[in-house]
C-alpha cells in the first residue's frame, strides 16, 4: 500500500501551527517514514497533487479571496480536511478585524499610521487579493477534523498525524484538547 | 429527608435541596456556569440541565428542588447534546478569544466546561459584534466581550457584599452588565472589593494586577489570615516564584466566608515600599549595612547602659501574638522599661467592657440582627467586611443606624444617621439609654436634654430608641471613635436594653485585642526616654509618631520596609512582612487564627519574634513567647474561640 | 512574440505569502519583476480598545516563527506606556528568551528553509528540494539541525510554558523566575548547539567558496543599514540605540527608538500590502536601507562574544572598511548571529542576577505613550502604542522587521530575474528568484500577515493584457 499523501497550507494564521508541527522535533523523521509529505509551505511543491492527497491540513482562517481559493482547492483535492489551530477552527485573533469596517482597517494601516508618508494609499493592484470578512475554515468548506489550540501542542499534532497516517480519525479529548 | 435516584445512585438529602446539590453529595459532577456554592441558585445558563423521569423537558438542576423518588439522569445523549448546544450558543453570543485571554488554559470555567464536553469547535460562529471594554476602574477591567450574563458578579455584589453596584440592563440578547445606572465602572458606587472578579467564571472581570501573572495551576496557594484589620478574614494568597500574584477570599473561612475587601485583596499587592534588606547601623552619621550580630550588639549595649534611665518600647499591633508576647516579656518584665506599649489607639473600650462584665459577642450576631447601630466607626473604610455583613441584610428588614461625630460614608446606607457634636457621643448614647428606659416617645424631657447636649434633636433619639425597641435583636458595633465616657455610656445602653442587645467591638488592628490583653494600650509617650525601640513590623509609622521620636538620643527600629522612621534610626533590623510570617492572631471576636507564610523572606530577614529573642539572649533576659499564658492574665471581653492547631 | 508575465505563487520556504510577477518585453527579456505581499490583517486597527497589558499576548499572533519578538517588543512598549521599567533580572530573562528565539529562528531558516537551496542546489528537483530531502541526503546533519532548533525552543518553553506564543513577559517584567535546575537544563544543551552552529558556518563558508560567482552577481546593491547597537558599537539584539549607516559605511544617525518617527517613514506602493520604510532625510527611494543579519553585522564594529567575534572578523574582511552588499551573505551573517546568541545564553546564565526572583516592578505611572524596540531575527521591530490614562489602547503603529527589507527584497527579485532569466524559462531560474527573497528570511505574517502556497503560473498575455496561453509549473 502506498504511503498516505499529506499536504498542508497556511492562510490567515501566523505560521505558529506549522512551527508547532516542526516542534515534534526528531519525530518529524518518523512522520516522513509514515507519510508522503507533498505540497506544504516548507517544501517546494506549490499545490496539492491534482490526483489528490489523503489528508489536507489548513492553518489559519480565511480573510481574502486568495485564501478562499486555497481552501476550495485543498478541499477538492483531499479526502480528509484538517483545520489546524484556533484561526482555522474559529477565526482566531485575526478575526478581531471583523469588529471594524474593512476600509477603516486599511485606512489606518496605509494612510493614517504615523510613520506612513503623505503619499499613503490603499494598495489596489489587481495582483493583490481582495479582503473579505475573516472566517473559520468550516464556514467556507466542510472540515473533517478540528484541532484547536494556539498553537496546538506538538504532541497533539504528532498524535493527529500518526492517527491519520494509519487511517484512523484522531479523537481529541482530555489533555489532547486545549484552546489556548 | 427526601430519597431520590441520580444516575442509578440512591441519595438522601434534606427537603428543599436542589438536584445539583444532591448530585454533588452523591459525588456526581454536573457542569454549571451560573451556579456558585455561595450564591443563591439562578438558573441562567442552562448548562446544568438534566433529564427527570416523568418530566417532558430537560430541567435545570440548580433550581430544581428534589422530590421523593425522583429519578434523575445527568449524562444521557439528550442531556449531552443539549449541554453542547447551550455551550455553542454561549460561545457564539459574544466574542471569546481564548488565544490571548488572561484566564485561558485552566482558569476559565467556560473553557474548561467546553473541553470537558470534548468540544473541538463551535458549530455556530459569532456574529462578531464588538462589545466595549470598560477600563475606567483602578483595579478591575470589565470586558463585555467575554461576559456570559451568568450574573454571578451581580449576585455576589448584592448577596455577599451588599453593595448592589452591578446589575443588568435590558433583556434577552440586549442584556448588558452595568454598574449603577450605566456609568463607567470606575465612576460607580463600587468599593473595589473584587468579589465580582473572584466569582466571574470567564475573563469578563479581571483584575489588572494579576493579569498574565500566572494561571492558578502555575501558582502556589497559602491559606492565611489577612492582617489589615481585626476582622481576621481568611485569605488565600497565590504566589509564584516567591512573589504575590493574587489574593482571594477563602470560601471556607469561618469569619468571612469568602468575601474580602479592597484592603485585603488589592492593597498588599500594591505595596511598593522598599524593603529593609540588611541590618543597618548608623556610622559617621550615615546608616550603613551591618551584620545581625553587630546591629544587635549596638542595641543591647545601649539598652544595658540605659536600663532604668528611660527606655521606651513600642510594638505594632499587626504583629503576631508570639512577637508581642516576646516584646512585652523583654521590655516590661526583663528590662522594666519606663514606657512599654503598642500603637493601638486606646483599646480602652474593650477593657471597660471586660471590667463591667459586659461580654462582647461573636460576629454571628451580625448575620441575624434586626437592627445594627454603629458608633464611632466608619465601616465604609475600616473593617469593611463587617460592613458587608450588615449591608447584605439591609434589603431584608434589618435597619441600620450610624452614629458618628465625624464624616462617615457608611451613613449613606443608614436608615437613621445621627451626627452628634464632636466629643459629645456620650450624651447621645446616654440620651438613647434614657429613651429606651423611658419606653415611649419621650416627653419626660430627660433624654431630650441629653440629646440637645449632643447637638441632636429629641425626635432623632426617639426614633432610634423606637427602632431598637421594635427590633428583635439589636447589635451595637463600636469603634475607636469613642472616648471613655462614650464607651461607658454605650455599655449602659447595652445593659439597659437587655438580652436582645448585642455588642461587637471593632478593636482596630489585626492583633489589637491581644495587645489590649497584654496591657499594651496606653498611649505612647517617649518623653524622658532617650532610648527607644520600635517593633514596627510592616506597619507604616504615623506622622505623629515620627514627630514624637524626632531628637531621640538612640532609636532602634525593627521594620520590614524603609520609612521615614527607619531613616531616623540609629539601628534598623530587617524583619518579615505579614505574608512571610507564621504566628497567631486573635480577631476581634476572640477567634484564634494561625497566619501562615506565603512568601520566603530574603536571607537577611528574620521574624520579629526571632529579632526580639536574639536581643534577649544578648541581654541575658529570659524571653517568653507563650501568648496563651499572657492572655489568661487579664479579664477579657471575649472568650477565645478555637485553639491554635 | 508578445509581452508575457510570469507569476510565481506562492514563494515557498519563506514565512508568509508572497507572489512574484515577472514582466517580460517582446524580446523575452525581463522588464521589471515585482514581489507582491498579498495579505493584510489589520492588527494596527483591531488592537484599538484593548488593554495595553494584553498587547504582549495579542501581537505575538502576528507571527508564529518569531512570536517572542512581538511578545517582548510589546512588553517594552507597555513598560514605557505604564511607567514601570523592569528590574535588571527581568531584562536578563527576557533577553535569554530572545536569544533562544534567535537560535531557533536562525537555525530553522538556515537548515530547513534556505538549506535545501544551499545543500541540494538551486536546480534540484523541487519534489525533494526541502528539509526531508536534506534529511535523506544527510540524516545526521538533519537531526542535529532539529536538535538545535529544539534547544532554542526549549529555552522559550522553560521560561514561557510553551514554545510558540509563550506566556512570560508582562509590563514591568516577567511572570516567572528561572530555577537552578532549569538553568542547568539549558546549559546542558549549549555546547552541542554551538557545535551545530559552527557546522552550519562551515557549510555556508564552503558553499560560498564553491559558488563565488553566484554570490557576486546575485542581487548585490548599495543601501543604508540599520539596527540596534551597543554603546561601543557591538552587535546588539535585545536593547539599545538604533544606528543607521549609509551605503559607504559612515554613520548617518544614532537615535533612541522613542524618536523613530523623526527618522523613519513608510512609503506605500499600490502593488503590495507591505509598506516600504525609508530614511526620511534622504527621502524615498534614496533613503532605503537594509536590516536583519547582514544589516546588523554591517553596522557593528565588533561582537562581544569570542567565537562569534572571530567569525565576524572574517566576515568584515569580505569587504574591508565597507558594508557587505551581497544578498547571499545574509546566510553567513545569520549563522554568525546564531553563534553570538548561543554564546550570549552562556553569558546570561552566568550572571548572578539570572536566578533572582526580583522580576517584576509593580510601580506604575501611566505615561500613555511608548515605543518598544527589539532586534527580531529578521530585523528591527518597533511597536508604538498610545493609550488613555486607564491603559486602554487608542492607537497602534507597528514597523515590522521584514518591512524594512521590503525595498531590498523587491530590488533583489528584480535584479535576480534580470540576471538569471535569459532564454527559455526553467524552474531553476524561478527558484533563484525565490531564493533572492528567501535570503532575507522574510516573515510576511509579521509585516502584514500572509500565507503561501500555489502553483507558479506562467501567463502569456498579449499587448492588451489578455491571457493567450498559460503554462503551469508543478
Amino acid at each position: 500500500m502506498a504511503k498516505p499523501k499529506i499536504a498542508s497550507d497556511w492562510m490567515a494564521g501566523c505560521a505558529g501551527c506549522h512551527m508547532s508541527l516542526l516542534d515534534i522535533d526528531e519525530r518529524i523523521l518518523q512522520i516522513a517514514e509514515l507519510v508522503d509529505i507533498r505540497a506544504t509551505p516548507i517544501t517546494d511543491l506549490k499545490e496539492p497533487d491534482e490526483s489528490g492527497v489523503d489528508v489536507g491540513i489548513l492553518e489559519g482562517g480565511i480573510n481574502n479571496t486568495a485564501n478562499e481559493e486555497v481552501a476550495h482547492k485543498m478541499r477538492k483535492r483531499c479526502k480528509i480536511l484538517v483545520a489546524l489551530g484556533d484561526c482555522a477552527v474559529f477565526g482566531g485573533v485575526p478575526a478581531m478585524r471583523n469588529f471594524f469596517k474593512l476600509d477603516e482597517v486599511l485606512k489606518r494601516a496605509y494612510i493614517e499610521t504615523e510613520s506612513t508618508d503623505e503619499e499613503g494609499k490603499i494598495p489596489d493592484d489587481p495582483e493583490l487579493a481582495k479582503m473579505t470578512k475573516v472566517r473559520a475554515v468550516h464556514e467556507v468548506v466542510p472540515v473533517d477534523v478540528f484541532v484547536p489550540g494556539c498553537p496546538p501542542d506538538p504532541d497533539v499534532i504528532f498524535y493527529v498525524l500518526s492517527e491519520l497516517a494509519q487511517g484512523r480519525i484522531p479523537e481529541l479529548k482530555d489533555e489532547k484538547l486545549h484552546w489556548h | 429527608m427526601v430519597t431520590l435516584t441520580i444516575d442509578g445512585r440512591t441519595v438522601e438529602v434534606p427537603e428543599g435541596t436542589t438536584v445539583l446539590r444532591a448530585a454533588e453529595k452523591a459525588g456526581i459532577k454536573i457542569p454549571t456556569l451560573c451556579d456558585h456554592p455561595h450564591l443563591q441558585p439562578f438558573g441562567g445558563c442552562r448548562v446544568c440541565v438534566v433529564e427527570v423521569e416523568g418530566l417532558r423537558t430537560l430541567q435545570p438542576s440548580c433550581t430544581l428542588p428534589v422530590s421523593q423518588n425522583m429519578v434523575v439522569r445527568t449524562n444521557t445523549p439528550k442531556v449531552l447534546a443539549a449541554r453542547k448546544f447551550v455551550l455553542t450558543l454561549i460561545f457564539s453570543d459574544r466574542n471569546h478569544f481564548c488565544p490571548y485571554c488572561q484566564v485561558s488554559g485552566g482558569d476559565c470555567e467556560l473553557q474548561n466546561t467546553a473541553l470537558d464536553m470534548g468540544m473541538t469547535h463551535w458549530d455556530y460562529q459569532p456574529a462578531w459584534k464588538p462589545y466595549p471594554v470598560d477600563a475606567s476602574h483602578p483595579n478591575l477591567v470589565i470586558d463585555h466581550n467575554r461576559c456570559i450574563l451568568c450574573r454571578r458578579c451581580v449576585r455576589a455584589c448584592g448577596e455577599l457584599v451588599g453593595n448592589y453596584t452591578l446589575g443588568i440592563e435590558e433583556r434577552g440578547a440586549n442584556s448588558m452588565l452595568i454598574a449603577d445606572t450605566g456609568v463607567p465602572f470606575g465612576e460607580s458606587t463600587c468599593i473595589s472589593c473584587g468579589t465580582c472578579s473572584q466569582v466571574c467564571p470567564t475573563g469578563a472581570i479581571i483584575d489588572r494586577r494579576s493579569a498574565y501573572q500566572g494561571l492558578e495551576k502555575k501558582t502556589e496557594s497559602t491559606r492565611t489570615v489577612c492582617v489589615q484589620c481585626s476582622v481576621g478574614c481568611g485569605v488565600e494568597v497565590l504566589t509564584r516564584d516567591n512573589r504575590m500574584v493574587r489574593i482571594l477570599g477563602d470560601w471556607d473561612a469561618t469569619v468571612n466566608g469568602g468575601v474580602i475587601c479592597k484592603l485585603g485583596r488589592f492593597d498588599p499587592l500594591d505595596d511598593t515600599r522598599e524593603r529593609v534588606k540588611t541590618p543597618m547601623v548608623r556610622k559617621d552619621g550615615k546608616l550603613q549595612p551591618a551584620s545581625w550580630d553587630e546591629a544587635l550588639e549596638v542595641i543591647a549595649k545601649t539598652l544595658k547602659a540605659h536600663q532604668g534611665k528611660g527606655i521606651a518600647a513600642l510594638v505594632s499591633p499587626r504583629l503576631p501574638a508570639e512577637a508581642m508576647t516576646a516584646f512585652k516579656s523583654l521590655f516590661k518584665e526583663g528590662l522594666h522599661a519606663e514606657m512599654v506599649t503598642s500603637m493601638n489607639g486606646s483599646g480602652m473600650a474593650s477593657r471597660l467592657a471586660a471590667e463591667a462584665g459586659v461580654h462582647e459577642n461573636t460576629l454571628d450576631v451580625l448575620h441575624c440582627a434586626d437592627c445594627v447601630v454603629t458608633v464611632g466607626l466608619d465601616l465604609y473604610s475600616d473593617h469593611q467586611v463587617l460592613g458587608f455583613f450588615i449591608k447584605r441584610r439591609l434589603n431584608t428588614s434589618t435597619a441600620l443606624v450610624v452614629m458618628d461625630s465625624r464624616e462617615n460614608r457608611f451613613a449613606e446606607y443608614a436608615r437613621i444617621a445621627l451626627k452628634p457634636a464632636a466629643g459629645k457621643e456620650a450624651f447621645a448614647l446616654q440620651a438613647l439609654a434614657a429613651a429606651i428606659r423611658e419606653g415611649h416617645n419621650g416627653t419626660s424631657g430627660k433624654f431630650g436634654e441629653l440629646a440637645s447636649k449632643a447637638g441632636l434633636s429629641e425626635a432623632e433619639i426617639a426614633k432610634v430608641a423606637d427602632l431598637i425597641r421594635k427590633s428583635g435583636t439589636t447589635v451595637f458595633v463600636y469603634g475607636e471613635g469613642l472616648d471613655e465616657n462614650g464607651a461607658k455610656a454605650l455599655l449602659e445602653v447595652v445593659q439597659q436594653a437587655g438580652d436582645n442587645t448585642k455588642l461587637v467591638s471593632a478593636k482596630g488592628a489585626a492583633n489589637s485585642l491581644f495587645a489590649g490583653q497584654l496591657g499594651l494600650s496606653n498611649s505612647f509617650n517617649p518623653k524622658g526616654c532617650p532610648t527607644v525601640f520600635v517593633a514596627l513590623g510592616d506597619d507604616e509609622p504615623s506622622n505623629a509618631l515620627i514627630q514624637q521620636l524626632e531628637g531621640t538620643e538612640f532609636l532602634a527600629v525593627a521594620a520590614s520596609h524603609v520609612s521615614r522612621l527607619t531613616a531616623m534610626a540609629d539601628v534598623v533590623l530587617p524583619v518579615e512582612m505579614w505574608a512571610e510570617q507564621e504566628g497567631t492572631y486573635i480577631n476581634l471576636e476572640g477567634r484564634v487564627q494561625k497566619a501562615h507564610a506565603a512568601l520566603r523572606p530574603t536571607e537577611w530577614v528574620r521574624s520579629s519574634t526571632e529579632a526580639i529573642m536574639a536581643l534577649g539572649k544578648l541581654l541575658d533576659v529570659p524571653v517568653s513567647t507563650d501568648w496563651q499564658k499572657a492572655f489568661q492574665n487579664h479579664p477579657s471581653p471575649v472568650t477565645l474561640i478555637g485553639e491554635p492547631a | 512574440m508578445v509581452a508575457q508575465k510570469i507569476t510565481i505563487e506562492p514563494v515557498t520556504r519563506i514565512e508568509g505569502h508572497a507572489k512574484v510577477t515577472i514582466h517580460l518585453d517582446e524580446a523575452g527579456k525581463v522588464r521589471r519583476a515585482y514581489m507582491h505581499v498579498n495579505e493584510f490583517r489589520g492588527f494596527e486597527k483591531f488592537c484599538e480598545g484593548r488593554m495595553v497589558f494584553e498587547m504582549p499576548y495579542i501581537t505575538p499572533r502576528i507571527c508564529g516563527i518569531c512570536p517572542v519578538s512581538h511578545h517582548l517588543a510589546a512588553s517594552k512598549a507597555a513598560d514605557i506606556v505604564l511607567g514601570c521599567p523592569p528590574p535588571r533580572p527581568a531584562s536578563l530573562l527576557r533577553e535569554l528568551m530572545h536569544m533562544g528565539q534567535i537560535v531557533q529562528s536562525h537555525g530553522m531558516h538556515f537548515f530547513e528553509l534556505a538549506g535545501p537551496d544551499l545543500l541540494l542546489g538551486f536546480d534540484a528537483d523541487p519534489a525533494i528540494r526541502n528539509v526531508i530531502g536534506v534529511a535523506q541526503m544527510n540524516t545526521e546533519l538533519a537531526v542535529r539541525a532539529v536538535q538545535l532548533r529544539k534547544w532554542g525552543q526549549s529555552i522559550i518553553a522553560i521560561l514561557g510554558g510553551k514554545r510558540v506564543h509563550p506566556n512570560f513577559s508582562v509590563p514591568g517584567g516577567v511572570n516567572k523566575a528561572l530555577s537552578p535546575a532549569e538553568r542547568d537544563e539549558i546549559l546542558a544543551g549549549l555546547d552541542e548547539s554551538i557545535a551545530t552552529i559552527q557546522t552550519g558556518i562551515q557549510i555556508i563558508r564552503d558553499w560560498a567558496e564553491a559558488n563565488m560567482e553566484d554570490i557576486r552577481k546575485f542581487a548585490v546593491f548599495p543601501t543604508g543599514y540599520l539596527g540596534l547597537i551597543t554603546p561601543e558599537n557591538g552587535l546588539e539584539l535585545y536593547d539599545g540605540e538604533i544606528r543607521l549607516i549609509g551605503q559607504d559605511g559612515v554613520q548617518l544617525e544614532r537615535f533612541s527608538a522613542q524618536h523613530y518617527l523623526d527618522y523613519i517613514a513608510e512609503h506605500v506602493e499600490s502593488w503590495s500590502y507591505l509598506k516600504f520604510p525609508y530614511y526620511k532625510k534622504l527621502g524615498w527611494p534614496n533613503g532605503v536601507y537594509r536590516v536583519g543579519p547582514l544589516g546588523r553585522l554591517n553596522i557593528a564594529e565588533k561582537i562581544d562574544t569570542p567565537l562569534a567575534n572571530q567569525e565576524f572578523k572574517r566576515f568584515k574582511a569580505l569587504n574591508p572598511g565597507k558594508p557587505v552588499e551581497n544578498t547571499l551573505y545574509y546566510h553567513y551573517a545569520r549563522m554568525i548571529e546564531c553563534l553570538f546568541a548561543a554564546e550570549r545564553v552562556r553569558f546570561l546564565l552566568d550572571d548572578p542576577d539570572i536566578l533572582s526572583t526580583d522580576i517584576l516592578n509593580t510601580r506604575k505611572e501611566v505615561k500613555g505613550e511608548g515605543v518598544g524596540v527589539i532586534e527580531a531575527p529578521r530585523g528591527t521591530l518597533l511597536h508604538h502604542y498610545w493609550t488613555d490614562q486607564n491603559g486602554q489602547i487608542k492607537k497602534v503603529n507597528l514597523i515590522v522587521s521584514t518591512g524594512h527589507n521590503n525595498w531590498a527584497m523587491s530590488e533583489a527579485v528584480d535584479q535576480v530575474a534580470k540576471t538569471y532569466i535569459t532564454g527559455p524559462v526553467t524552474e531553476g531560474m524561478l527558484n533563484r528568484v525565490e531564493a533572492a527573497i528567501r535570503a532575507y528570511d522574510p516573515c510576511l505574517s509579521c509585516s502584514t500577515h500572509a500565507i503561501g502556497q500555489m502553483p507558479i503560473v506562467l501567463d502569456v498575455v498579449d499587448a492588451e493584457g489578455n491571457v493567450v496561453q498559460t503554462l503551469r509549473r508543478d
